[in-house]
């Protein structure tokens, strides 16, 4: 009866499928220039990571406990067991007394690279950006000066604001009393074959921990100044020096919490929106695993320890995006920044690591400093016999 | 409006004729002097661009050929431009529908605020905001659309695909005012006029919210250095927060070129030559007005006791008569001069009593007598002066009364046209313009307020700045003078509790006009808000704001207390009883609770201190309707009166004018008129005339005709229902103006 109707319904159909593939096809290349640019300029050229460049890795055992509220997966059978490897790290500046980003990354192996389960997480449970799209605008408005940045990105985006105060630590006392968020959403397929949707968090083993550095009543004119305020007693290498003693002295305690809930037909794509938190009440945290880091390791293997979002069980990976404004671009981007961890790696091999951080007064800095080289040079003229 | 015929009473004889030939010649004259014919516009014709390219001297009027000729190409490339514009304007419409369809997750935030240095954190509430997407073949794409809310805040979600579809090229959000207009059946209909538009980079729209931050928009400010309430105007033609209607501009170069060629002629001949000219050929050279139509039909009638009285009670002055106490019949009408307030001493402007008789029925005051204290020539300077004159007196009657006449006049444009219909007004037009727009109370009010800070501009100019104003150079006040004046006249104003002026007799025509305009205008606001109730007290907030706005700016009250507090002696009795001509002239009240602001009592009482409808006194509804009906009668009546009067009151230099030399004679002003050193000097004459017909002659915008659509013909359809009554009191209902911009 009606071919007109057939007509628009398969164009409709067609237009939509045209305009997917297109959709698709623009996150694929910004990825993977994305990607190849920081390999290429960032980390072969200057060693450079995308941001965490300044921080210390650690070993020690993950355990997956036998909680009955998380529905069975494979992976995380009760009681299994890994050797893990850690990174606490502050974000961008080389130097950990500034108001800044703090993060931890776990690997399931004690290996600088390879690994069957990785999880990257930064303080604050909600984000600075939301999609591929907005990480370029963040990447592109840094405009980063003596320790002050993103004040045009903060202008134009009140949410980024408020994810940035949520998750600036000003001076905390260590890296292990904080909390360290996934933000992003990954899948979770059990033994049960229910598509679910998870979210990562580690807090300290012991209850009841305090964490410190929590902005108090901050201005938000002043948010992008994270520099190292006057006086501040901190040197730049304070929080790493803090971590190694306390391992020193005895192990750290962590728990892996997870966040689920259940996929559904009709879902509202902002369940994926990393600056939302999802409802604690209806969704709560449950207990995952635990951590127990014994050793620090010194600075070389901290540069080399290198996580990737693609090191995950299928079936825990990351959720399938489709265009740059889908907030699950985030990890599709990451999972593209595997060349750029080659080129790092490459550059370590070729040229060398990067130096340690001096204990200088070089403050708000985020460039390698070469140290001074003992020359051991006399331009004297020997003595006359 | 006109004047209407005269009644004598029947036991004076009648010298200049027969009673009814006497009215028909007066009715004919108004008639007959009323209309200045429209002129057709040829294409070598002189023209004006707007009523700011006026000037008492050489007005920027195109007049030289070469001139005429590159005018009218202008205004072909003009008309050419229009025609374009319109042409794309239909060319790629602006659709009314929002383009998208999934409208979670993105929007656009904002606020609006005022600018510049006193206002510049205060928002700006119900401003309307819209964001529009152009495609690459120009099309418009409606992306998203609101209002801001009380604080000026803003969200408007769009749909994040839609702005960032490859069809579009570039984004920008548009800030707008609203305004409203009807249609003859009385339905309106919502336009915007844009204030602030901002791009936005397309690729800066990535979800979430996208932060417009605190949009400033310089929008109907308050002059912060004034002495009243007056707006900030830097630019009048780019920076002004209104503009005049496009017909109001036209009426002015249609009716008014011929009145300013003749100027423009004397004005040079004038200043080539001070004595180029007598009085009475400049009066000559201009059309007639209707005291020399009179004098040239019934010679000494414009002169005398009956044309004196009829005028003081029914023409421009339409003076306020208090009742002598224990004298039946007879009234006291001050007009208060000089005394206490800066003034030159070129011109006279004596405090002028004058006791009339008025007797019940359909009769004319008749003047008694006349006290004039203060200086009356240049060789005395004693303000306490009195001097009483009768009308037994013969010539020196007939100099008290031009003396009178003068006074009045200048009093009439100073207290009752600038003071109480122009800034008056201006002080309710910039509250309302700031803060109304949803509220319904908008397209009840704003007809009758705009235009008017744009003439106040103007005037401020024209007549009354020292360098170049006429006021100044042609009367006895300075400008310090004037402002102080003014400012006193304004604390005397309130809209609460206004009433119109009480009715003497059958022939008190302007107090049954005033009074039956009234009525009308309660009764169409009365209607008004029993349509619209549940809107205005949604939109209350709009009415707290404009309130707020109205008292915090208002001058100080003229608190009796605080005026006189300190004085003695003669310093006291002239500030009392200068504070009694303003109480009785204005009838104000006292006892009348106002606001406050700063500590200090204000004019204006608030209309309401709640900002929800549901926490209002139970009398701020009646509040807001009065203060409605007071802002649209002064707006329309009050000023129509006063400013079509002009022309018949002091349209004869010998007649009347704003000031009388003190001259070279020993007498002064008290002199014949024939004595031109007292009269205004030939340039300050061509100026007199000259304006008195722009002001009169040249009027816009009348409520029944409703030529810009805005003003709901609701108000022209009860006016008309009332035209035979108003005609009974010589007001013609289609030349009430909706507004005052003249
Ligand atoms: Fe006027």
């Amino acid at each position: 009866m009606n071919t007109t109707h057939q007509q628009s319904w398969t164009g409709e159909l067609l237009a939509d499928w045209l305009r997917r593939g297109k959709d698709f096809a623009v996150l694929w290349v910004v990825a993977k220039v994305f990607a190849f640019s920081v390999a290429l300029f960032a980390s072969l050229m200057l060693k450079r990571r995308m941001s965490h460049d300044n921080g210390i890795a650690a070993r020690g055992t993950v355990r997956i406990l036998d909680n009955p509220a998380i529905p069975l997966h494979r992976f995380f059978l009760p009681e299994r067991t890994f050797p893990c490897r850690i990174r606490h790290a502050t974000a961008t500046f080389l130097d950990d007394a500034v108001k800044g980003i703090r993060s931890m990354s776990i690997k399931f192996s004690d290996d600088h690279l390879e690994s069957p389960f990785d999880l990257q997480m930064n303080t604050g449970e909600r984000s600075l950006f939301w999609s591929a799209a907005s990480f370029l605008q963040f990447a592109r408005l840094r405009k980063q000066k003596w320790g002050v940045e993103y004040r045009d990105y903060y202008r134009k985006y009140p949410d980024g604001l408020s994810g940035a105060i949520e998750a600036l630590r000003e001076n905390p006392e260590s890296f292990s009393d904080l909390r360290y968020y996934c933000k992003t959403p990954f899948l979770y397929i059990g033994e049960d074959h229910t598509l679910r949707y998870a979210k990562y968090r580690v807090v300290p083993a012991k209850m009841g921990t305090r964490e410190t550095g929590i902005l108090q009543s901050p201005d938000p004119l002043e948010i992008p100044n994270q520099r190292v305020a006057a006086h501040n007693p901190n040197g730049r290498n304070y929080l790493k020096y803090e971590y190694r003693d306390r391992l020193e002295k005895g192990s750290v305690n962590y728990l892996i919490q997870i966040q689920l809930r259940t996929a559904a037909a009709d879902e509202d794509p902002e369940i994926f929106n990393n600056m939302k938190p999802w409802d604690e009440e209806i969704h709560p945290w449950h207990d995952l695993a635990e951590i127990e880091i014994t050793e620090a390791y010194d600075w070389v293997e901290s540069c080399k320890t290198t996580f990737h979002v693609g090191n995950m069980p299928e079936t825990l990976g990351a959720i399938p995006a489709k265009s740059i404004h889908d907030y699950n671009s985030l990890n599709y981007m990451r999972a593209h920044s595997a060349i750029a961890h080659k080129a790092r790696l490459l550059n370590y091999r070729l040229f060398g690591y990067p130096p340690e951080i001096p204990d200088n007064d070089n403050r708000n800095w985020s460039d390698w400093e070469k140290p001074h080289r003992i020359l051991n040079r006399s331009y004297d003229l020997p003595p006359k016999n | 409006m006109s004047g209407k015929h005269l009644t004598h009473d029947n036991d004076q004889p009648a010298p200049y004729g027969d009673p009814d030939t006497v009215h028909s010649i007066y009715r004919e004259c108004i008639e007959e002097t009323k209309p200045v014919p429209t002129r057709e516009r040829t294409f070598l014709a002189p023209r004006l661009k707007g009523i700011h390219h006026l000037d008492i001297g050489y007005s920027k009027v195109v007049t030289a050929s070469p001139g005429m000729i590159l005018d009218n190409l202008y205004n072909f490339y003009d008309g050419v431009k229009d025609t374009l514009h319109e042409w794309w304007l239909r060319l790629c419409p602006r659709p009314t529908a929002i383009t998208g369809t999934d409208f979670r997750g993105s929007s656009i935030v904002g606020r609006t605020t005022y600018a510049g240095r006193h206002d510049h954190d205060k928002p700006i509430h119900h401003l309307r905001v819209e964001l529009w997407g152009r495609t690459w073949w120009l099309g418009w794409r409606r992306l998203a659309e609101g209002y801001s809310g009380f604080d000026g805040r803003f969200e408007l979600p769009y749909d994040l695909r839609a702005a960032r579809s490859s069809a579009i090229r570039k984004i920008r959000a548009e800030i707008s005012q609203t305004t409203y207009r009807f249609d003859r059946h009385g339905n309106r209909s919502r336009s915007f006029s844009l204030a602030v538009a901002l791009p936005i980079k397309k690729s800066d729209l990535v979800g979430m919210r996208y932060d417009l931050r605190d949009i400033q928009i310089e929008l109907w400010c308050y002059r912060p250095d004034c002495y009243i309430p007056r707006v900030k105007i830097d630019d009048l033609q780019h920076e002004a927060p209104e503009k005049y209607v496009e017909g109001r501009n036209e009426a002015i170069t249609d009716q008014f070129i011929p009145v300013e060629l003749i100027k423009l002629k004397h004005v040079t001949m004038l200043r080539a030559d001070p004595n180029a000219l007598t009085i009475e050929e400049i009066q000559a050279d201009y059309p007639p007005n209707l005291t020399t139509c009179i004098e040239a039909r019934l010679p000494g009638y414009s002169r005398s006791d009956e044309f004196f009285g009829e005028r003081m009670m029914n023409g421009m002055n339409a003076l306020t008569f208090e009742p002598i106490d224990g004298e039946e019949h007879r009234y006291r009408v001050v007009n208060w001069g000089y005394q206490g307030y800066d003034h030159n001493n070129v011109y006279a402007f004596p405090t002028t009593e004058m006791d009339f008789e008025i007797l019940p029925g359909d009769h004319a005051p008749r003047p008694l007598q006349i006290t004039i204290t203060g200086a009356l020539s240049a060789f005395e300077h004693d303000p306490d002066q009195k001097r009483t004159f009768y009308p037994t007196d013969g010539e020196r009657w007939l100099q008290a009364k031009r003396v009178a006449r003068s006074v009045g006049g200048l009093i009439s444009e100073v207290d009752d046209h600038f003071a109480r219909t122009h800034v008056n007004v201006e002080q309710y037009a910039i509250a309302a313009n700031r803060n109304l727009r949803l509220n319904p109370v908008t397209w009840l009010l704003l007809p009758h307020l705009k235009e008017v800070s744009l003439i106040d501009h103007t005037a401020d100019r024209m007549l009354i700045s020292q360098e170049a104003g006429y006021i100044p150079r042609a009367s006895a006040l300075t400008e310090k003078g004037l402002k102080h004046r003014v400012r006193d006249a304004l604390g005397m104003m309130n809209w609460k509790g206004y009433r119109p002026m009480p009715v003497i007799n059958d022939h008190h025509y302007y107090a049954r006009a005033e009074n039956l305009f009234w009525d009308i205008t309660y009764e169409y606001i009365s209607e008004f808000f029993e349509h619209n109730a549940a809107d205005i007290r949604a939109y209350w907030y709009e009415i707290f704001a404009m309130s707020e706005d109205l008292v915090s700016h208002s001058v100080p009250a003229f608190d009796r207390e605080a005026h006189l507090r300190g004085l003695e002696g003669r310093a006291y009795e002239v500030a009392s009883r200068r504070l009694n001509y303003w109480t009785t002239r204005f009838d104000h009240q006292p006892q009348m609770p106002t606001g406050s602001y700063g500590g200090e009592p204000r004019a204006l009482s608030p209309i309401t201190q709640a900002k929800d409808f549901a926490q209002a006194d139970p009398d701020d509804w009646e509040n807001l309707k009065e203060m409605c009906c007071y802002a649209i009668h002064h707006a329309t009546f009050l000023h129509s009166w006063v400013n079509e009067h002009q022309h018949d009151d002091i349209g004869e230099v010998l007649y009347s004018c704003l000031g009388l030399r003190f001259g070279e004679h020993p007498d002064g002003v008290m002199h014949p008129e024939s004595d031109h050193r007292i009269a205004p000097d030939p340039l300050r004459a061509t100026q007199m005339l000259w304006w008195s017909n722009l002001l009169s002659r040249t009027e816009y915008g009348a409520i029944t005709k409703n030529p810009d659509g805005d003003v709901n013909p609701r108000f022209g359809e009860l006016l008309k229902a009332h035209e035979a009554e108003f005609r009974s009191y010589g007001v013609l209902v289609d030349n009430i103006e909706s507004r005052t911009n003249i």
